[in-house]
């Protein structure tokens, strides 16, 4: 199997979209702010569509999003 | 600190506070096996009593402290998190209650079935909600 692991940039986003915060962007996709936080610091990976909602809320592809960085394997 | 991790953390604080006593002063006792056992009975329901207490002021208490997230369905995470602990859970239940239902009978009876099926159905709802906790505690 592929090793690897998700990262995001979700919190740069947030920041560039007038500092919205987490509960906002929480509640513009229908999830909690802690889940936001968690997704942020790479805890917890979102369901395929969680994904796309946040990247519609900021206008992007999803991998402008969210990326995939594949471990090197032998 | 998540509502749902709250509300798992008062639960696991009510089981501790009523059924350690009891399950202490049935280990410490020798309880007759013979049913119905009116003494035993009484100490079963103190302990039931204590629980529901204890789980309704906590989520009085707790929902009044945040009345917003009281009222906020799950989310995937929520219901990731739970579909987790639940399969945690049955398992123990499931281990608990062969060896309560298909291997006590033949060695024990009366209240020793009942307290031994009362330890496995506490040690499933510890693990059910300890593994909320400890997945609300890494994912945050």
């Amino acid at each position: 199997m592929m090793e690897g692991s998700i990262s995001n940039r979700i919190r740069i986003l947030r920041f560039q979209n007038g500092e919205m915060s987490q509960a906002e962007l929480g509640q513009r996709i229908g999830v909690t702010r802690q889940t936001i936080a968690a997704i942020e610091a790479g805890k917890y990976s979102p369901s395929l569509e969680a994904a796309f909602r946040i990247a519609q809320v900021f206008h992007l592809p999803l991998v402008e999003v969210f990326q995939w960085d594949a471990k090197a394997t032998d | 600190m998540p509502y749902r991790e709250k509300t798992a953390w008062l639960s696991l604080i009510a089981m501790a506070v009523a059924f350690g006593p009891y399950f202490t002063i049935v280990a410490l006792r020798s309880v007759p096996g013979a049913l119905p056992n009116l003494r035993q009975l009484g100490l079963f329901a103190v302990a039931a009593i204590a629980q529901v207490l204890i789980l309704g002021a906590g989520h009085l208490y707790l929902h009044r402290g945040s009345p917003q997230d009281a009222g906020t369905p799950p989310d995937e995470r929520d219901r990731a998190i739970m579909r987790r602990s639940i399969s945690s859970a049955y398992y123990v239940l499931i281990v608990g209650m062969i060896l309560v239902g298909c291997v006590m009978p033949f060695n024990s009876s009366g209240w020793s079935i009942i307290n031994a099926a009362l330890v496995m159905i506490v040690a499933a709802e510890v693990v059910h909600y300890g593994v909320v906790v400890l997945s609300y505690r890494r994912q945050t």
